[in-house]
């Protein structure tokens, strides 16, 4: 092999693809969502101002934090690439993420705030063992820009096991938290801890 | 059965220009393996490699504003990575670590040619570890990114006169170093 072949070889070995960690989307725009909106002002009212109203401090997925925290805060990401066969109906998707908050509740129940972002996305329902796994019963909503679905809804303080479900046939579990185990369902899940409120 | 057009960067830039903050979620995962490869080869750790690159995506989406050709956001925001990935170097040779491999990479050798691969891929990586970050930013640009040396100049603010010489010593080294490997 001459001198020039082998740097073309070892050039073509570093051309191939890195995939990287997809959850880079999620602090990326957990980051992005902290820092004023560019171009238009943030108000104290609307979607926006309903969307990032909770008191939060950051939640490690490890759980175990105790009664140590007033507000947890979970971020997730989910269904880190979908081809456009994934979507129903053909509709190309090409990544989605979501950010998941835990806001101040009760002492017994907090309110968890999902926030899903699928750009391409008709349909999306939070599934999990507090809504016994129905597609049904926990639809997220569309914001404005028909790019960004939410949810919130109470949990009682302890371990919950949960996914999202794309247009009814796409789920979603979370590779920054801590996968499932024990998978009975044959799909991915992942697990939050909702913790007491300290004094 | 109707697909979709992923819209252009130009258009994800002007949708988050004017407030809609999740659209720039459609230009990171545009950006996130292509610049990816970049950072993991130049700091030779993925941990690090993430790092600089959220720290571009962050700093890119600041600075938003200041893109004066939203059609070549993907150009803008890799001059940001390279300058990340300068500063994150820096941080890290003052830490005096070692690169390591990157495990991402090793993964997919296993996969896809077996044990050989596997060390190709590695004394690549070792050999390209071993170079000043200079010449592997030329040689990676040049090499890997396929760009020109007047592209690679507007990008690193570096004369090509300059860029040519360290592309050259990086290949020098290289051989010098993958023949050593071949002869093991």
């Amino acid at each position: 092999m001459s001198d020039d072949e082998l740097i073309e070889r070892a050039a073509e070995e570093l051309r191939r693809p890195v995939r990287m960690d997809p959850a880079v989307d999620a602090r990326v725009m957990a980051t992005v969502h902290a820092l004023p909106r560019l171009g238009a002002a943030r108000g104290g009212s609307g979607w926006w101002a309903w969307l990032t109203q909770p008191l939060t401090v950051r939640f490690s997925p490890l759980g175990a934090l105790g009664g140590a925290m007033a507000v947890l805060i979970a971020a997730v990401v989910l269904v880190p690439r979908l081809t456009p066969d994934d979507g129903p109906g053909g509709v190309a998707m090409t990544t989605a993420l979501s950010e998941a908050e835990l806001i101040a509740g009760s002492d017994s129940t907090h309110m968890v705030q999902f926030v899903f972002v699928a750009p391409t996305a008709h349909s999306v329902s939070l599934v999990g063992d507090f809504n016994n796994w129905e597609m049904d019963a926990t639809p997220l909503s569309a914001g404005p820009s028909r790019s960004v679905w939410t949810v919130r809804l109470p949990l009682a303080n302890g371990r919950h096991r949960y996914a999202f479900v794309v247009d009814d046939s796409t789920w979603a579990a979370d590779p920054s938290a801590p996968p499932a185990a024990g998978d009975d369902f044959g799909v991915p899940s992942s697990v939050i801890t909702v913790a007491e409120r300290s004094s | 059965m109707t697909a979709l057009a992923a819209p252009s960067d130009a258009v994800l830039v002007r949708r988050v220009l004017a407030g809609e903050v999740e659209a720039y979620a459609g230009l990171v995962a545009r950006y996130r393996d292509r610049f990816g490869r970049f950072a993991t080869q130049m700091l030779g750790s993925q941990e690090d490699a993430e790092e600089a690159l959220q720290d571009a995506f962050v700093r890119g989406y600041r600075a938003l504003g200041r893109c004066e050709d939203p059609d070549r956001f993907g150009s803008w925001l890799f001059r940001i990575l390279v300058n990340r990935c300068r500063t994150h170097g820096a941080k890290r040779a003052r830490r005096e670590r070692t690169i390591v491999l990157d495990e991402i990479a090793l993964k997919s050798a296993g996969v896809d040619g077996g044990a050989e691969a596997a060390a190709w891929r590695e004394a690549i990586e070792w050999a390209l570890g071993k170079l000043d970050e200079a010449q592997r930013e030329a040689f990676l640009l040049k090499y890997v990114e396929d760009l020109s040396y007047e592209e690679m100049a507007e990008l690193t603010g570096v004369g090509v006169s300059a860029l040519k010489m360290r592309v050259k010593r990086a290949c020098d080294r290289l051989r010098v170093m993958l023949r050593e490997v071949e002869r093991v």
